[in-house]
C-alpha cells in the first residue's frame, strides 16, 4: 500500500491567532440555529466510521470542479479545535458540570466571576492535556503558565478567560489519519503546532421577548475545563480536513478525555482556509470559517470556500478576498460573511497572577505515558499487518470498545476474518437496530471466540450459527448451552443423511421422475426437503454429495 | 487602573516573544488615557483624561524603575512567585448558597441571567 507522508511547512506566514473576534460566540449559534444535519459520524452509541454525505450527481460535478481547481490552486489549511474535558468539575473550581441541566443550577463564586473569589486548578485538567499531548506527539512544556485573555462579552464572567498564551503545556506534535477508503484512501500525518489548557465561557441565547431585545446568559458552562488543539496548515483538502477532525474525535475518546461530540459541542472546530496559484510562494488572504456543526460541514464548507476563493482569483478578483470570519449556513450550503472586522483584538495577555506554575516531573509524564491505551493509529497498523482489509481495518478500529471486543474475541484463538465478519456484519447490524453499544449486548467476546469455533470445526452448521447468535445476543448464554439444549448438533454420519434421503425420495415419487426427466434444477428442492427433516442440522456439504451421488446413480 | 510594566506581545509567525520594555526608565511609553479608557470599557470625560494622564504617567514610571536592573545574566522566570503548584482532586462540590448568588443578579429572568444586547464583540 503506497504510503503518503505530509511534512509540515516549515516557513509560512499564517497568522493564527489573536484575530479571531467572534471566537466566542459558540454559546449564540449553538442555540439559536439547529443543525438541520445529522452526521452519521457521531451517532451516539454504535458508530461506523465517519462517512460524508453528498448526492452522487452533484458529486460529479463537484469532484471535477474540485479537480480543475485543484491542478490550478493549492489550499492552505488548518484547523483549531476545542474539546471539552470530561472531567467531573470545572477547571478552577469544584462545580460538577453535566450537560443539559436547568441554567445557572451548577454555579459557584469563582465560575461566576464575584469579587474576591480564586481560581483553583482541577489535576484532572493537567493530567487529560499531558495524556493528549503526548498521544499527540508532542512535546511537554515542564514548566508551563497561565494567562489572563482580556475581552468584555456577557458570557465572559470575569471579564477574562484564564488561557495559556506563549507557554503552552504541549508543542510541535503530529496526528496520523487514514482517509476512507471509498474516497481514495491513503495515508497523511497532519503536524500539531500547540495544545493548551484554558476554561469556557457560559452559552448566550437570544431572549425572545420581542421588545427590549436582550440576551440570556447561563454560566453552568463557564469554567468547564477546553484543550485548544492548534494544528499545522497541513490539510490541503476538506476531506483530509474532516478526516483529521474525525481522527482527534476517535483519540480523545480512546483516551476517555472528551465524549468528543460536535452537536453537544464537545468538540469544536473552527478552519482556516486559504489558496494561492500553484507555483507561487506566498500565501493567499486567510478567511476563518465557523458554525461547523458536523464532520461532513467540515468537509463542505472548506471545499465551498475554496471554490469560492479561486473563482474570485480566476475572475481576477483576488483582493476581494479579504482576512475575515465566515459562517457556514447548512441550509443554503454556503459560507456568508460574518461582519467586517474592525481592526485587530487585543487580549492584553499577562500572566495569571492568581495561579501558581504548572509543574510536571519526569515520574509523572512516564506514569502517564504508561498508562495510555493502544491508540487507533497503532491498532489500525496491527490490525492491517494480521492480513485484513483496510475496510475491515478502519471500522474495528473506530470505536475503543469495538477493538477490545474484537481483540478479545481473537484473543481466545477465533479466526482473524471471521471473527471480524461477524463482527461488522450481525453484531453491527443488531447493535444499530437496539440501539445498543458492544458493551451493552449480551454476547461475550469468549462466546462468539466459541462460536466461531464452533462452526469451524463443524459440530454446527454456518446457518444454525447464526441463530445462535440472535439467541446469544439477545438472551445472553453460551453456545454450548444452546447447543445442548435446542439440539443443534449437526449431522455429519452420512448413513444418518443417507435414511434421509431416502425417505425425501419415498415422499416425493413425481420430483424424483421429473428430475430424472431433465429438470436438474430440483437437486435444490430435494436439499430443501432433507434439511426440513433434518430441522436444519444436516451438514449442507455432505447433504448435496449424498444427494447427487444417489440421484445421478439411479439413472 | 491597569498598572502593566510587562507587554507580551507573541508573534506566531517568528515564534519569539517581543517585549516593549527597554532598559533605561524614561523611554517607557507614556500611557495613550483614552485607549486604556476605551479598552477597560470605562468612560472618561476630556477634563479627566488630562487630569488622569499625569497621575497614570508617574504610576508607570514608579514601576518603570525597575527598567533600571541589569538582567543581562538572569534567565526570565515564567512567574514571581516560588510556591510548587498546588492541584485539586476532581471531587465534586455543590456551592451551597446559591440562592444568594442569583438574588445578586441585577437582572434576573428565571433561569437566565438577563443583559442588554450586544452589538459587537471586544
Amino acid at each position: 500500500m503506497a504510503s503518503f507522508l505530509f511534512r509540515t511547512i516549515q516557513s509560512h506566514s499564517f497568522l493564527l491567532c489573536p484575530t479571531t473576534l467572534l471566537r466566542r460566540n459558540n454559546g449564540a449559534f449553538y442555540c439559536s440555529m439547529k443543525s438541520t444535519h445529522t452526521q452519521t459520524a457521531t451517532q451516539e452509541k454504535q458508530q461506523p466510521p465517519p462517512k460524508i454525505k453528498s448526492s452522487p450527481q452533484g458529486n460529479q460535478a463537484k469532484t471535477r470542479t474540485l479537480d480543475r481547481i485543484s491542478k490550478e490552486y493549492e489550499a492552505i489549511i488548518g484547523i483549531e479545535t476545542h474539546v471539552q474535558l470530561s472531567t467531573l468539575t470545572k477547571a478552577f473550581c469544584t462545580c460538577p458540570y453535566n450537560y443539559g441541566a436547568q441554567p445557572n443550577t451548577s454555579v459557584c463564586p469563582i465560575c461566576m466571576g464575584l469579587p474576591g473569589a480564586l481560581p483553583v486548578v482541577n489535576s484532572k485538567v493537567v493530567e487529560f492535556a499531558v495524556k493528549l499531548g503526548l498521544a499527540l506527539n508532542c512535546k511537554l512544556s515542564f514548566n508551563s503558565k497561565f494567562d489572563r485573555k482580556q475581552y468584555f462579552y456577557p458570557d465572559l464572567p470575569k471579564g477574562y478567560q484564564i488561557s495559556q498564551f506563549d507557554i503552552p503545556i504541549a508543542t510541535g506534535g503530529y496526528l496520523d489519519v487514514d482517509l476512507p477508503v471509498e474516497y481514495g484512501g491513503g495515508h497523511r500525518r497532519f503536524g500539531i503546532t500547540r495544545v493548551h489548557m484554558e476554561e469556557d465561557a457560559g452559552k448566550l441565547l437570544h431572549a425572545d421577548d420581542g421588545v427590549s431585545y436582550a440576551l440570556q446568559v447561563d454560566l453552568n458552562r463557564a469554567g468547564v475545563p477546553l484543550l485548544e488543539i492548534v494544528s499545522e496548515p497541513d490539510m490541503r483538502t476538506g476531506l483530509e480536513a474532516a478526516e483529521y477532525a474525525a481522527e482527534l474525535q476517535r483519540l480523545v475518546r480512546y483516551l476517555g478525555v472528551s465524549n468528543g461530540n460536535m452537536q453537544e459541542g464537545s468538540l469544536r472546530c473552527d478552519v482556516n482556509v486559504s489558496i494561492r496559484p500553484v507555483g507561487q510562494s506566498k500565501f493567499g488572504t486567510k478567511v476563518e470559517i465557523k458554525n461547523l456543526n458536523s464532520f461532513s460541514s467540515i468537509n463542505r464548507a472548506i471545499d465551498f470556500e475554496i471554490a469560492r476563493q479561486a473563482l474570485l482569483y480566476s475572475q481576477g478578483k483576488a483582493d476581494q478576498i479579504v482576512q475575515e470570519t465566515r459562517l457556514w449556513e447548512e441550509g443554503s450550503q454556503k459560507t456568508v460573511t460574518m461582519r467586517k472586522k474592525e481592526g485587530l483584538a487585543d487580549y492584553r495577555y499577562f500572566p495569571e497572577p492568581d495561579l501558581p506554575e504548572v509543574i510536571l516531573n519526569k515520574e509523572y509524564v512516564d506514569s502517564i505515558q504508561s498508562s495510555l491505551p493502544e491508540l487507533p493509529e497503532m491498532k489500525r497498523r496491527r490490525y492491517e499487518e494480521m492480513g485484513l482489509s483496510m475496510q475491515d481495518v478502519l471500522f474495528l478500529a473506530n470505536d475503543i470498545n469495538v477493538a477490545r471486543f474484537f481483540d478479545a474475541t481473537i484473543g481466545k484463538g477465533a479466526d482473524v476474518k471471521l471473527a471480524a465478519n461477524w463482527i461488522m456484519g450481525d453484531i453491527a447490524a443488531h447493535m444499530k437496530n437496539e440501539k445498543l453499544t458492544i458493551n451493552e449486548i449480551k454476547l461475550s467476546a469468549a462466546e462468539l471466540a466459541e462460536l466461531i469455533a464452533s462452526i469451524k470445526g463443524a459440530t454446527i452448521s454456518g446457518k444454525i450459527g447464526k441463530e445462535i447468535l440472535f439467541e446469544l445476543m439477545a438472551k445472553g448464554g453460551t453456545v454450548n448451552g444452546i447447543i445442548k439444549e435446542k439440539d443443534l448438533v449437526q449431522i455429519v454420519d452420512p448413513s444418518e443423511i443417507e435414511k434421509m434421503v431416502d425417505k425425501v425420495f419415498s415422499e416425493n415419487p413425481k420430483q424424483l421422475e421429473q428430475y430424472r426427466g431433465g429438470k436438474t434444477k430440483l437437486q435444490g428442492f430435494f436439499a430443501g426437503q432433507v434439511m426440513k427433516i433434518s430441522k436444519g442440522k444436516a451438514n449442507p456439504g455432505l447433504l448435496n454429495k449424498i444427494l447427487l451421488e444417489k440421484l445421478n446413480a439411479k439413472s | 487602573m491597569p498598572t502593566r510594566y510587562y507587554y507580551y506581545d507573541y508573534d506566531y509567525n517568528n515564534r519569539t516573544r517581543n517585549c516593549s520594555t527597554t532598559t533605561t526608565r524614561s523611554s517607557l511609553e507614556p500611557p495613550d488615557v483614552p485607549r486604556l479608557a476605551q479598552t477597560a470599557r470605562i468612560s472618561l470625560t476630556p477634563h479627566e483624561v488630562e487630569e488622569f494622564a499625569p497621575k497614570i504617567r508617574q504610576v508607570i514610571d514608579w514601576f518603570g524603575q525597575l527598567q533600571d536592573v541589569d538582567l543581562d545574566s538572569v534567565d526570565p522566570a515564567l512567574r514571581a512567585d516560588s510556591e510548587t503548584g498546588y492541584l485539586r482532586e476532581d471531587i465534586p462540590k455543590t456551592f451551597k448558597n446559591r440562592e444568594s448568588m442569583i438574588a445578586a443578579v441585577p437582572s434576573y429572568d428565571e433561569p437566565y441571567i438577563k443583559v442588554p444586547k450586544v452589538l459587537n464583540k471586544e
